[in-house]
């Protein structure tokens, strides 16, 4: 395994991020901006103003919640191998999914996505169950928070429940985020005209703002980067196989 | 086959209110269903106006709760206090309020007291219904009637419960 990187990310408190503080908010701000400019499909004329398209804004949103899945299934891993569970790092994680996710990211699809694809009867069935599914989802993540300390993760019965909740997580995320990265957010973008969409971008934003101040997104990925780093799975390099097996010559 | 639920249209007005300071013009298209809606107060006569009804109907795991006509489970949120609207913005996606259409006014059902029913004004515009002066929301996880998957969870900056129709909230033993 490398050495992190010199500006790699350390662990941020909620309420340090919450309050705008923290030199690591200010640190990662160029990634930030890098990934604002890599997340804009290339067939959209750039905004000037800078707004983020919606449908962009909340597949970004996506890469977060990503982020969280993939620390569940490191902590899956790790009760299945009979090891400890961090409730520290547990609980980090589900709250980020709490605020941010569902308090905010899913409350945007709810009010201003599914509601379009339904009044253009686009998508409705699958709209009902993403609306199921991020139920179903406040409901695991109630139960992780609610279990995620030290008492919490003290017997092995418990650790093997919390996991079957993150997985039982994961296992309905993965493919929910992935359908409306690719069917719901296009559908949503070929009903809606370029001009109320950037409109809609901009309206987010603000919407972001009141609710998480500024750089909220750079925020919030500071805060899964730290969770990754305690957890060991920061470090991208390491999930780079080795192919020499694979390779014609072997 | 799930039944329709005009109350979705109350939240599209509130929609309207949320994103109109915003992007003016462009909401009307963007939501369906926007419309004025001029904050009529509550207690208008009966008979005058569009009625929202709030009734009281078994629902299973929680009981007899209040439900709007169409049998959609009906919430507070504890925040409200009893005495004012404070899920706006993003929190108003995840639980559209019932809305009192302008000029409406809010009816008794079955098993509602009519004396507990009443409105308070939306911060985004417009008037909420209200019992026993918590302001009443629906939430987007019920997707047919006689559903309360969001009692008892914590989101948007405090708990959701179902009332029963006392006015009482049915919040769980610890």
């Amino acid at each position: 395994m490398t050495a992190p990187e010199p500006r790699g990310p350390r662990r941020v408190g909620r309420r340090a991020v919450l309050l705008g503080g923290g030199g690591l908010a200010a640190s990662v701000a160029g990634a930030g901006t890098a990934t604002r400019a890599l997340t804009r499909p290339s067939a959209a004329a750039p905004d000037p103003s800078g707004v983020i398209p919606p449908d962009d804004d909340l597949m970004r949103e996506h890469g977060v919640l990503k982020r969280v899945l993939l620390c569940y299934r490191e902590m899956i891993g790790r009760v299945q191998a009979g090891g400890p569970l961090p409730a520290e790092d547990l609980h980090d994680a589900a709250l980020i999914i709490h605020d941010y996710i569902e308090g905010f990211h899913e409350g945007l699809e709810e009010g201003y996505v599914f509601p379009r694809l339904r009044a253009a009867g686009l998508l409705t069935s699958t709209v009902t169950t993403l609306l199921v599914q991020h139920a179903r989802g406040r409901v695991i993540t109630q139960f992780l928070l609610a279990r995620a300390t030290p008492a919490g993760v003290a017997s092995a019965d418990a650790r093997a429940q919390l996991a079957a909740a993150m997985q039982a997580f994961d296992r309905m995320y993965e493919p929910h985020e992935a359908r409306e990265d690719t069917v719901v957010f296009p559908a949503f973008r070929q009903i809606v005209p370029a001009a109320e969409l950037a409109d809609l971008g901009q309206h987010f934003a603000e919407l972001e703002r009141q609710q998480f101040g500024t750089d909220e997104f750079t925020a919030m990925v500071a805060r899964v980067a730290g969770i990754e780093q305690a957890l060991g799975i920061y470090d991208l390099s390491q999930f780079t196989p080795q192919v020499s097996q694979y390779s014609p010559q072997a | 086959m799930q039944a329709t639920r005009p109350e979705r249209g109350s939240a599209r007005s509130r929609r309207c209110f949320q994103v109109l300071p915003a992007i003016a013009f462009a909401a009307l298209l963007l939501v369906p269903g926007c419309g004025g809606s001029g904050g009529s107060p509550a207690g208008t006569q009966a008979g005058q106006g569009p009625k929202v009804t709030v009734m009281a109907r078994s629902v299973p795991g929680v009981g007899q709760v209040l439900v709007t006509s169409t049998g959609y489970t009906l919430y507070l949120f504890q925040p409200d206090g009893r005495q004012t609207v404070t899920c706006t913005g993003v929190c108003a996606g995840t639980w559209p309020p019932l809305m009192l259409p302008s000029g409406g006014v809010a009816v008794a059902g079955p098993g509602v007291k009519s004396s507990l029913l009443g409105s308070d004004p939306d911060p985004a515009g417009g008037r909420v219904v209200t019992y026993d002066g918590w302001p009443l929301y629906t939430y987007v996880g019920d997707i047919q009637p006689r559903q309360a998957t969001g009692q008892g969870i914590d989101l948007n900056g405090g708990a959701w419960y179902v009332l029963r129709p006392s006015g009482a909230p049915l919040i769980p033993a610890p």
